[in-house]
C-alpha cells in the first residue's frame, strides 16, 4: 500500500501546492496586471494586429471577403 | 524584467534590442529548430491516424455486421476496438498535441527547441512504444481497461519518452525570452505536467500494483475522464487561443476572460470522472461531488466560448479564406456543444437513460473528434509551411479533408446521439425485449444508426486519405527543394 500513500500525498498536497505556487507566482511576476497587453504578446511586427496570416494555398480569396 | 517601454515592441519583450530582421531571424531560427522534430511527429501522427481510421472502419463494421472478419482472433471486435482507440489517442492525437505543444512554447517563448535530437530520440521511442501496445493489443495482451489497454511491457516505454518531451518543453520554457505568459502557455504547460501524474497514478493503481473492485472503476473513470479534460482539452483550447486571434490578426476579445477560463478548468475539471458511474456501487457523495463538479465546468466552457465566438465576431466571412480558421473554429465551437452537452450527461437523470448507450460514443468522438483532432488539423496546416517554408500543394485537398471531415463526424455524431437515446429509452423500458429480430428491441433499434456511422466512417476517411495525400506530396516537394538547393542555413543550437 505503501505506492497507494504515495500517490494520495502527491495528489491531495503536492499537486494542490504546485498550482498555488503557480498562482502566487504569477501574481507576483504581474501576470495578471495590463491584460491586454499579453493578449497582444502574440502580434509583432512580422505578423502585426490586422494582418491575416493564413490563406488557401496560391492566395485564393473569396470575392465576398474582398473589401 | 519590471522595466517598462512605450513602445509595443518593447513591451512584448522588454529585454529585446533586436531589429526587425534580427527579430525575422529569430523566427526563422525558431521554426527551423522545430522542423525535423515536428515533422517526425506529423509524418508519424499521420501514419497512425490512418491505421486508427482503418481500425475504426473494421470495428464500426463489426457492430451491425458481427460475422464480418469474425473468424480472425487479431481482428475480433475486443481487440480491434481498443487498438483503435489506443492508435488513434496515443499514436495519432498525442503526437500531434506533442508537436503543437513543443511548437507554441518555441513561438511564445521566443526560444529555438534546444538539442532537438533528444527529443527526436524521445518521439522514436514513443512511436516503438506504441506499436509494441498496439501489436500486443492486436494478440490479446490487453489489459481490459478503458484507455489504457496497452500492455505493462510496453507502458513504460511511452512513459520515459513522454517524460524525456515534457523535460524538454520545459526547458524551453525556462530559456523563453518572452518573459510574458499568454494564455495558451498555462494550457500547455500543465497539460504538460498533468498527463505524466494521470498517466503514472492510472498505470500503479491498475496495472503495476492493482487496486481491486469498486476502487478499480474510479481509478480508470478518473484516468479516462481526464486524460481528455487535462491532457487533450488544455492542449485543445490552448491550440486555439492562439491560433484565431492569430490568423484574424486580431486580439482575443476579453483576456481576463481566459485566465478564469484556464483557472477553473484546473479547479473543477479532475473531479468529473465519476459521473460515468452513476449507479454503480460508489459512495453516493462521490458521485454528487462529481456531477456538481460537472456542471460546474459550466464556467470556463462559456468562458471560453464566449471568448472564442465574440474574437471571430464581425469576421466569419473569413472563414472561406483560411482553411486553419475553418478547422480552429469548427473544433472552438464543437469543444462548446461538446462540453455543455457533457454537463447534461452527468445529470442523473439523463445518465440513467444515455448511459451504456451508443450516445456516450457520439458523446466521446464529439470531443476527440469534433473538437480536438479538427484543432490538431488546423494546426498541422498552420505550421508545416512554417516550419519547412513550402506551401501547400493544393487547396482543393484541403477543402476535400475539411468537408469530409467536418460532414464525416457530424453525420457520425447527430445520428447516434439520437438513435443512443432511443436505445437508452428502450432499455430501461420493460416492455421492450433486448434482442427480438421479429419486433423492435433493443438491439434490432440501433442497427440503422450503426450502418449510418459505418457511412460516416467513409467519409470520414476520404478526408484522412486528402490530407495524407497533401502531407505527402508536401514532404515530397521539401525532400525535392533540399536536394536542388544549397545545405539548409546551419541553425545554432542553444
Amino acid at each position: 500500500m505503501s505506492v497507494v500513500w504515495i500517490l494520495f500525498v502527491s495528489s491531495v498536497i503536492v499537486l494542490p501546492t504546485v498550482a498555488l505556487l503557480a498562482l502566487r507566482w504569477a501574481v507576483r511576476h504581474g501576470e495578471f496586471k495590463n491584460l491586454q497587453k499579453t493578449a497582444l504578446s502574440i502580434f509583432d511586427e512580422e505578423e502585426p494586429v490586422g494582418r491575416m496570416t493564413d490563406r488557401f494555398p496560391g492566395g485564393q480569396r473569396s470575392k465576398s471577403s474582398q473589401p | 524584467m519590471s522595466a517598462t517601454s512605450p513602445s509595443i515592441l518593447q513591451a512584448l519583450s522588454p529585454s529585446d534590442t533586436e531589429d526587425v530582421a534580427q527579430r525575422r531571424a529569430l523566427l526563422a531560427e525558431i521554426d527551423a529548430s522545430c522542423r525535423g522534430t515536428l515533422m517526425l511527429f506529423f509524418g508519424t501522427a499521420l501514419v497512425w491516424l490512418m491505421i486508427g481510421t482503418v481500425f475504426a472502419l473494421i470495428t464500426s463494421w463489426k457492430m451491425h455486421s458481427p460475422d464480418f472478419l469474425a473468424d480472425i482472433p487479431w481482428l475480433t471486435f475486443g481487440r480491434v476496438r481498443p487498438a483503435h482507440l489506443n492508435a488513434v489517442v496515443f499514436g495519432f492525437a498525442s503526437e500531434a498535441a506533442i508537436a503543437v505543444t513543443l511548437w507554441l512554447i518555441c513561438r511564445l517563448c521566443r526560444a529555438p527547441l534546444m538539442h532537438g535530437w533528444v527529443v527526436n530520440i524521445a518521439g522514436v521511442f514513443w512511436n516503438i512504444g506504441v506499436a509494441i501496445g498496439i501489436g500486443g493489443i492486436l494478440a490479446g495482451h490487453g489489459t481490459a481497461i478503458e484507455w489504457l489497454e496497452i500492455p505493462g511491457y510496453a507502458t513504460p516505454l511511452l512513459f520515459v519518452s513522454y517524460a524525456l518531451i515534457a523535460i524538454w518543453g520545459i526547458i524551453t520554457f525556462r530559456f523563453r525570452r518572452e518573459k510574458h505568459l499568454y494564455v495558451s502557455q498555462w494550457y500547455l504547460l500543465a497539460a504538460l505536467f498533468w498527463f505524466p501524474w494521470l498517466y503514472s497514478a492510472a498505470q500503479i493503481l491498475l496495472i503495476m500494483e492493482p487496486v481491486r473492485g469498486v476502487v478499480q472503476a474510479t481509478v480508470n473513470w478518473w484516468f479516462a475522464h481526464n486524460v481528455l479534460g487535462l491532457w487533450f482539452t488544455p492542449i485543445g483550447i490552448g491550440a486555439i487561443y492562439y491560433f484565431i486571434p492569430k490568423v484574424l490578426g486580431v486580439p482575443v476579445y476579453k483576456y481576463s476572460l481566459s485566465v478564469v477560463g484556464f483557472w477553473s478548468l484546473a479547479l473543477f475539471y479532475n473531479w468529473n470522472g465519476m459521473h460515468h458511474l452513476v449507479g454503480g456501487p460508489l459512495p453516493a457523495w462521490l458521485i454528487t461531488v462529481s456531477i456538481v463538479a460537472s456542471v460546474m465546468m459550466t464556467i470556463p466552457v462559456v468562458t471560453v466560448g464566449l471568448n472564442h465566438h465574440f474574437t471571430m465576431w464581425g469576421s466569419f466571412h473569413k472563414l472561406k479564406d483560411s482553411p486553419v480558421l475553418r478547422f480552429m473554429v469548427f473544433g472552438g465551437m464543437s469543444y462548446t456543444v461538446t462540453s455543455l452537452h457533457g454537463v447534461l450527461l452527468a445529470l442523473r437523470s439523463v445518465s440513467e437513460v444515455t448511459h451504456f448507450t451508443h450516445s456516450t460514443i457520439a458523446h466521446a468522438h464529439q470531443g476527440m473528434y469534433a473538437f480536438f483532432t479538427m484543432v490538431m488539423f488546423g494546426a498541422i496546416y498552420y505550421i508545416v509551411p512554417r516550419i519547412i517554408q513550402i506551401e501547400w500543394p493544393s487547396a482543393r485537398l484541403i477543402r476535400i479533408h475539411f468537408w469530409a471531415s467536418a460532414i464525416g463526424i457530424m453525420l457520425y455524431i447527430v445520428p447516434l446521439t439520437i438513435g443512443g437515446t432511443l436505445q437508452g429509452v428502450a432499455m430501461i423500458n420493460p416492455d421492450v425485449p433486448f434482442l427480438d429480430p421479429n419486433k423492435y428491441s433493443v438491439v434490432t433499434m440501433t442497427v440503422p444508426y450503426l450502418k449510418v456511422r459505418s457511412v460516416s466512417g467513409f467519409i470520414v476517411l476520404v478526408g484522412h486519405l486528402a490530407f495524407a495525400t497533401s502531407f505527402i506530396w508536401i514532404v515530397a516537394r521539401w525532400i525535392k527543394a533540399a536536394r536542388q538547393h544549397q545545405p539548409a542555413p546551419i541553425v545554432s543550437n542553444v
